[in-house]
C-alpha cells in the first residue's frame, strides 16, 4: 500500500459566442457635460468581470481614463440587446458592441473638438483625456471643455451605440452537419497538466499541480483573465474528483440536498496552479481579445484522469474520479479486449451492453 | 495609461468584498408576499387530480397560481433556433421528474405560504420512471415523453445530430490499430451562492418590475413576455449583478411564476429557493454517455473516429439539443480527423431538466476525446505531448462542419505546456507551428481535407 504520484495531459479548443452565431449584443453611450461617460448596456456581470472589462474597452477606444466611466447594466429599459452571459461571449461579443459604440462617441468628440480648435477632425486624436492636434499637440483641448461645448454652445448631445451580429450559420446539410459560415467567433485553445497522487489503500486522488497554457487572444486584464483561468481549474477539479449530483447514477436516489452532502471543492483541496498565457490575437474580437470564460473548466477532468492512469495503471472514465472507483477499478484491474486490430476498452459500460437491442455501437472490424 | 492590457480594479470589487453589492434577495419592498411552489414528490406520475381551494382559503394567502392561470403554458425557449416547446411552466397532465413545480402560493411570509402548499391536494398515478439513457430505445422502455424518449426535431425532422465527413470505411480498413472507449461524465450542479430567486413588483401604471438574477436579461425578458403574452415595454427587468451563473441562471426559473403570483395578488412577490431546491430541483449540467473508437496507425496518426453520444436530457429538451449540436461540432477537439461518423442522441429521462453549465456540451467531449487522446498514445506506446502535435490541427485544415481553420493555437499551447512542465521534445516536435501542412505533416490521408484559409 502506498502513495504513487502520477502526470497526465490534455489539449483542448472551445468556441467564442453562440454556436451557429446570430447571438446579438448592443450598446449605447452617452457623455456628461464634463465629459464622464455613461455606458448603457445590457450585459449580465455574473462575476466573470463584464463591467470591468467592457469599461476598459470603453475607455481605451475613446481615450479617457478608465474611472471616467460609470457602466449601467442594470435594467432592461436603459440598456440595449444581450443575448446574454454566456457561451463565453461577453468579452467577445458584447464587448465588440461596446467598442463599436465607443468609436463613434471618439469621432464626436474630435468632430466637437474639430469646431472648437478649427482644425480639421482627421487630424486630431484623443490622449488621456485630451483632444490633441497629431504632430502638433500643443493644440489641444481637455475632453470635459469639449463636452461642455457641446451642452452649452452647440446644443448637442455627445453619444453612440454599437451593436454586434454575426448571422446565423444555418447546417445546410444535416445528414453530414455541413454549415454555411463559421459557426462561432474565435476558437481558443489550451492545454493542461495535472499532477496526482494517489493512495492505492484508500483511492483518494489527491490533485496537487495543475500547469495551464491559455490562448486568450489577448488579455484585456490580465488580473481578471487569471482569475477566470484559476477559478475554472477549480471546477475543472470538482469535476474531476468530487462533483457529482447522482452518486449511483443512472438511479437517481442519494441526491446531496445540502453543503454537506455534494463535494464542491474547497480551499483545502486547492492545487499548486501555474498558469501560462498566451496572446495570438483574434482578428476580429475586440483588441484581438478571445472568450476563454467557459473552456476553463475543461482540461482538468482529462488531464486528471490520465494522471490516475500514470499512477496505478487503471483508467476510470466515469467521472468524477471517486475513491470508490479507483478502488473498484484496481480490484479489477480490467485489461481491454483484444480482438485482432482493435483494443476494446470498457465495454461493460457499452450500450451494447446495457440496451436490449434498441441502440448499438458498430464500429468496422 | 492604457486601459486595455492593465492590471485595472474589478468594477464592483469594493462592493463585493464588503458585502455592499445588492443582489436580488438585498431588495426589500414593503407590503411584500414570499412564495414557495408545491413540487412533485415524485419521478413520474400522471395528475389525477388538483385541488388549491383549501390553500385559497388560508387566512394570510393572497394567491395560489397553477397551470390555469399562465396565458402561454408552454414556450420555447430557442424557438428562434428552430426548437419546439415541450415543457410547461407549471404541470398540466402530468409530471415527469421529482421536484417539479405544480402550483405556486404566494402568502404573508414564507411559513404561512408553506403550509398553504401543504394542504393543496394532489392526486398522482405514479408511472415506472426511466432513467438509464442506454435502455431508453429498447421497446420495453418506460415512454416517458410525448415526442418518445428521444428529440426528434432536428433539421428535416431528424432524431439525431450527424456529422458525417470523408470515409469511415477507408479510415478503419487502413488503420493500424483500432482504439475503442466510453466515456461518461457527471451532473454536476452550478452551486451558485445566491440561490434561483426573483421579486416581482407590479406597479401602478400596470407594468411589472422583475428582480431577476438572471445571466441574460434580455432572453428572461422575452421568456415572461411569451409566457404572459404581453409586449416588452410592460416589463421591466432589473439585474445585471448574479450571485453566481455557471449556465443555471439562463432557465428564468423564477421571474415567470413569480410575476404571475404578483399580478392574481396585486402584490410584490418574492421567490427565493431554498439551498435545498436549489441542489434537487434546479437544473444540472447534463449527464452524457460517449463512445468512440478511433482508427490510428502506428506511427499515431487518427485517420477517423466514430462516436456515438447519447446526452441525458432529463425531462424536458430546455437546451439540450443546441449543447448537443456544439458538442458535434467539436468532437475532433484541437486536432484534424479527416474521417468522421458522429451520432448523437438528446435522450429523455426522469431527473431534473438539465441545462448549460460552463462549457456547454463541449466539456463532455473534451474530456472523451482527450483521454481517449492518452489511450491512444499508451497503447501505441508514444509520447502524449507528441501524438497531439501530431495530429494538431493547422491553418488550412477543415473542422468537422467544414469550416476552415485560420488561426489554431493547438501547437503552441502544447509546446508551451511541455515548456511549462520541463518536458523535452523531440527536436522535429519542438520545432512544428501551425503553419499550413507540408512534406512530413501532410500525409496523403490529410490531403482531401485541406481548405481554403482565404475563404475565411
Amino acid at each position: 500500500m502506498a502513495i504513487k504520484s502520477g502526470r497526465g495531459i490534455a489539449a483542448i479548443e472551445y468556441p467564442t459566442g453562440m454556436n451557429q452565431n446570430g447571438d446579438p449584443s448592443q450598446a449605447w453611450i452617452k457623455m456628461k457635460p464634463d465629459g464622464r461617460i455613461d455606458v448603457f448596456a445590457g450585459t449580465s456581470d455574473i462575476g466573470n468581470g463584464s463591467k470591468t472589462i467592457q469599461s476598459q474597452i470603453v475607455a481605451e477606444t475613446i481615450g479617457v481614463p478608465y474611472d471616467w466611466i460609470t457602466y449601467d447594466n442594470s435594467n432592461t429599459d436603459s440598456s440595449p440587446v444581450c443575448t446574454g452571459t454566456f457561451a463565453s461571449r461577453a468579452t467577445f461579443v458584447a464587448g465588440k458592441a461596446v467598442e463599436k459604440a465607443a468609436e463613434r462617441v471618439r469621432e464626436r468628440i474630435l468632430e466637437i473638438a474639430g469646431k472648437e480648435l478649427e482644425i480639421d477632425p482627421s487630424d486630431l486624436e484623443i490622449v488621456d483625456g485630451e483632444v490633441l492636434a497629431k504632430g502638433a499637440p500643443q493644440k489641444k483641448i481637455g475632453v470635459p471643455d469639449v463636452a461642455g461645448a457641446a451642452t452649452w454652445t452647440y446644443g448637442e448631445l455627445i453619444t453612440g451605440d454599437g451593436a454586434q451580429l454575426k448571422p446565423y450559420a444555418a447546417i445546410v446539410d444535416p445528414e453530414t452537419g455541413e454549415v454555411d459560415l463559421p459557426p462561432h467567433s474565435a476558437i481558443s485553445y489550451a492545454a493542461c497538466a495535472a499532477e496526482v497522487e494517489v493512495d492505492d489503500e484508500t483511492g483518494v486522488v489527491t490533485v496537487t499541480r495543475l500547469v495551464q497554457v491559455y490562448d486568450v487572444g489577448r488579455a484585456l486584464n490580465p488580473t481578471l483573465v487569471e482569475g477566470q483561468i484559476e477559478g475554472g481549474a477549480v471546477q475543472g477539479l470538482g469535476l474531476g474528483v468530487l462533483e457529482n449530483c447522482y452518486p449511483y447514477y443512472p438511479s437517481a436516489e442519494h441526491r446531496g440536498g445540502q453543503f454537506g452532502s455534494y463535494l464542491a471543492p474547497g480551499f483545502e483541496d486547492l492545487p499548486k496552479i501555474d498558469t501560462i498565457i498566451i496572446e495570438n490575437p483574434s482578428s476580429d474580437g475586440p483588441y484581438g481579445a478571445k472568450g476563454i470564460g467557459e473552456m476553463a473548466n475543461n482540461a482538468q477532468p482529462p488531464a486528471i484522469a490520465a494522471a490516475v492512469f500514470d499512477a496505478v495503471g487503471v483508467w476510470v472514465t466515469e467521472l468524477p474520479v471517486t475513491p470508490e472507483r479507483v478502488l473498484r477499478a484496481l480490484e479489477a484491474k480490467a485489461e481491454p479486449a483484444r480482438e485482432g486490430r482493435k483494443v476494446v476498452f470498457d465495454s461493460e459500460l457499452s450500450v451494447n451492453a446495457v440496451s436490449q437491442g434498441g441502440m448499438r455501437f458498430e464500429v468496422p472490424a | 495609461m492604457k486601459a486595455v492590457g492593465a492590471r485595472l480594479p474589478r468594477y464592483d470589487g469594493i462592493e463585493h468584498v464588503t458585502g455592499r453589492t445588492v443582489f436580488v434577495d438585498d431588495v426589500r419592498v414593503s407590503g411584500m408576499l414570499w412564495a414557495k411552489a408545491l413540487r412533485s414528490p415524485v419521478h413520474s406520475a400522471a395528475i389525477k387530480g388538483l385541488d388549491t381551494s383549501k390553500a385559497e382559503a388560508m387566512p394570510g394567502v393572497h394567491a395560489v397560481v397553477t397551470w390555469k392561470d399562465v396565458p402561454l403554458l408552454e414556450y420555447g425557449h430557442l424557438s428562434a433556433l428552430g426548437i419546439p416547446a415541450d415543457e410547461p411552466l407549471l404541470a398540466k397532465d402530468d409530471v415527469r421528474y421529482k421536484g417539479q413545480p405544480i402550483a405556486i402560493v404566494a402568502a404573508e411570509d414564507e411559513e404561512t405560504a408553506s403550509a398553504a402548499v401543504e394542504a393543496i391536494a394532489l392526486d398522482l398515478d405514479e408511472r415506472t420512471p426511466l432513467f438509464d439513457i442506454r435502455r431508453a430505445f429498447d421497446d420495453d422502455a418506460p415512454q416517458i415523453h410525448h415526442w418518445g424518449n428521444w428529440y426528434p426535431h432536428f433539421e428535416n425532422e431528424m432524431d439525431r445530430r450527424q456529422i458525417r465527413k470523408g470515409s469511415i470505411a477507408e479510415a478503419f480498413d487502413k488503420a493500424d490499430t483500432i482504439v475503442q472507449g466510453v466515456y461518461r461524465p457527471a451532473a454536476i450542479e452550478h452551486v451558485p451562492l445566491e440561490t434561483q430567486v426573483a421579486l416581482v413588483v407590479p406597479e401602478a401604471n400596470g407594468r411589472l418590475t422583475i428582480y431577476s438574477c438572471t445571466q441574460a436579461l434580455y432572453f428572461s425578458l422575452g421568456v415572461v413576455a411569451a409566457h404572459l403574452q404581453v409586449p416588452l415595454n410592460k416589463l421591466k427587468v432589473v439585474g445585471g449583478t448574479v450571485g453566481g451563473g455557471f449556465g443555471g441562471k439562463v432557465d428564468t426559473a423564477t421571474e415567470t411564476m413569480t410575476s404571475l403570483l404578483a399580478q392574481k395578488s396585486g402584490r410584490p412577490v418574492k421567490w427565493r429557493w431554498t439551498r435545498e431546491e436549489e441542489f434537487l430541483c434546479s437544473s444540472t449540467r447534463a449527464p452524457w454517455h460517449m463512445e468512440v473508437a478511433d482508427a490510428v496507425t502506428k506511427d499515431g496518426w487518427i485517420l477517423g473516429r466514430k462516436m456515438l453520444t447519447l446526452h441525458d436530457s432529463g425531462a424536458y429538451a430546455r437546451f439540450s439539443p443546441y449543447g448537443l449540436t456544439k458538442h458535434s461540432f467539436h468532437h475532433t477537439g484541437a486536432y484534424t480527423i479527416p474521417n468522421l461518423e458522429f451520432d448523437g442522441f438528446v435522450v429523455f429521462t426522469n431527473r431534473v431538466p438539465t441545462t448549460a453549465m460552463r462549457g456547454f456540451g463541449v466539456t463532455s467531449v473534451s474530456f472523451a476525446t482527450e483521454l481517449h487522446m492518452t489511450r491512444i498514445a499508451n497503447e501505441l506506446g508514444l509520447d502524449p505531448y507528441e501524438v497531439r502535435l501530431k495530429n494538431a490541427n493547422r491553418v488550412g485544415d477543415t473542422s468537422p462542419n467544414r469550416i476552415v481553420y485560420t488561426d489554431p493555437s493547438t501547437v503552441a499551447v502544447v509546446k508551451a505546456l511541455a515548456g511549462g512542465m520541463d518536458v523535452e521534445l523531440a527536436p522535429e516536435y519542438a520545432a512544428m507551428t501551425r503553419d499550413q501542412r507540408e512534406g512530413d505533416l501532410l500525409p496523403e490521408h490529410l490531403v482531401g481535407q485541406l481548405g481554403n484559409p482565404e475563404d475565411h
